[in-house]
């Protein structure tokens, strides 16, 4: 079947297997930041933005996102410049193997799209669907903490 | 196929028969790997995203958990009492595609949103080629004898006076499925409780209400004794069984703790002496 769908801005007209997943679609046309992890939903290595909201790719159908709009990790940056969650990842230390980062990263641009400014215990919550295997979660609650406080006070990509 | 009105969508359906199945987020039919199914019917071009007040609460079928959580008339129905379930459910990443319609009709025995929503005595608006409206009790009954219509909407009845309710389950991590949980609804009239709804779910059957323990507080005042025997209560009514979450002897437990923690909180919320 024939989808049409925009893909980090780009729209894209496919043709896909019925019962294909948004993730391993994605990652054939390649765009390689959602991550293969558990595919049951659990890991939330494949998070990517459908409509807006930060869902695990591998449990969408592409045929669900057939005339939406598909934001990864990759399409975060503005003009070669870094989106401010992905700064603050990097400035904290928010990093480490790097496996988790694209989705962590998604799920907090979906928070801060929503709430700007967001409690310890929200932002917790917003990221518990995020695995992280290296870290104990602290440099990545700073680094949300960071990209929130730089957006409210009108970052460069505000 | 993304049918856009309700009739379309049933048409398809019975058209097609078991080959068929109808979706809202479609995380059911990935995660257990549904045999023989070729054509998936997303209902969610149907109009069926809302959330109503209109004395009581009445949701529509492809609402997400998220959607539902957001909702200003969610958190002031009986103090939020959905928001307290809700975040139980999986996680963020699965609730912003998740569906309340998609919950129930997929009736897993661990559910979340079945044990509250039998205590909050739901009825579902449902579609066979006509709409009508069944308790979800009734529903769930049909459902285990192979009738299954299609789920429009959610209702949960306006609760006047004074009530409350409370929602606990227990995960062996934050995102598995619960191992046991269970749901309480008082009504309460001069300090005594005029209307009880206990319901106990995963013992690892699906959640059913619990009426000989409701009979046993009916009329009673919700003092710490009354708590704990109607827990005990709890604890022998229910159908416990091992797998591989849990063992039977461990599920009476959780049963006897959950009932006692729902009912504690209720007496908290009604102000009384619990």
């Amino acid at each position: 079947m024939t989808i049409t769908l925009t893909i980090n801005g780009t729209r894209r007209t496919l043709e896909i297997d019925p019962g294909e997943k948004l993730l391993d679609l994605l990652r054939r046309e390649g765009t390689m930041g959602p991550k293969v992890g558990c595919g049951t939903g659990d890991c939330g290595a494949c998070a990517v933005l459908l409509n807006g909201r930060a869902v695990n790719s591998c449990l969408v159908y592409a045929a669900k996102a057939d005339g939406g709009e598909v934001v990864t990790v990759e399409g975060l940056e503005r003009d070669g410049a870094l989106h401010p969650v992905q700064e603050a990842f990097l400035e904290t230390g928010g990093v480490q193997c790097g496996y988790c980062t694209p989705g962590m990263v998604i799920s907090t641009v979906d928070l801060l799209s929503r709430n700007p400014d967001p409690t310890e215990a929200e932002i917790r919550q917003a990221l518990s669907g995020n695995l992280c295997r290296c870290t104990g979660y602290t440099k990545q609650i700073q680094a949300v903490q960071r990209a929130a406080e730089r957006m409210r006070g009108g970052g460069r990509h505000d | 196929m993304k049918p856009t009105t309700i009739d379309e969508a049933w048409t398809l359906l019975v058209e097609r028969g078991k080959s068929a199945r109808a979706v809202g987020g479609g995380i059911d039919v990935h995660l257990f790997r549904v045999k023989d199914v070729d054509t998936l019917v997303d209902l969610t071009g149907l109009g069926l995203s809302y959330v109503r007040s209109e004395g009581g609460l009445t949701i529509g079928a492809t609402t997400t958990f998220t959607e539902i959580l957001e909702s200003a008339a969610v958190a002031s129905h009986l103090d939020g009492i959905l928001v307290e379930m809700i975040e139980q459910v999986a996680s963020p990443l699965q609730r912003n595609q998740g569906t309340i319609g998609g919950t129930i009709a997929s009736a897993h025995p661990w559910s979340d949103v079945i044990p509250l929503l039998l205590v909050l005595d739901a009825e579902l608006g449902v579609y066979d080629g006509a709409a009508r409206r069944l308790s979800l009790a009734e529903y769930l009954a049909d459902r285990a004898a192979g009738v299954r219509p299609l789920v429009r909407e959610v209702c949960l009845p306006a609760v006047p006076g004074t009530a409350a309710a409370a929602y606990e389950a227990f995960t062996a991590t934050g995102f598995d499925v619960a191992m046991l949980n269970c749901a309480g609804f008082v009504r309460a009239d001069g300090g005594r409780c005029e209307t009880v709804r206990i319901s106990v779910g995963g013992t690892p059957a699906l959640a059913t209400r619990l009426p000989s323990v409701e009979a046993e507080l009916a009329g009673a005042l919700l003092d710490e004794s009354a708590i704990e025997r109607a827990a005990e209560s709890a604890s022998a009514a229910i159908d416990a069984r091992d797998d591989r979450r849990a063992t039977a002897d461990y599920r009476r437990t959780l049963a006897r703790v959950g009932v006692s923690r729902c009912l504690g909180r209720i007496a908290k919320r009604l102000g009384g002496t619990g």
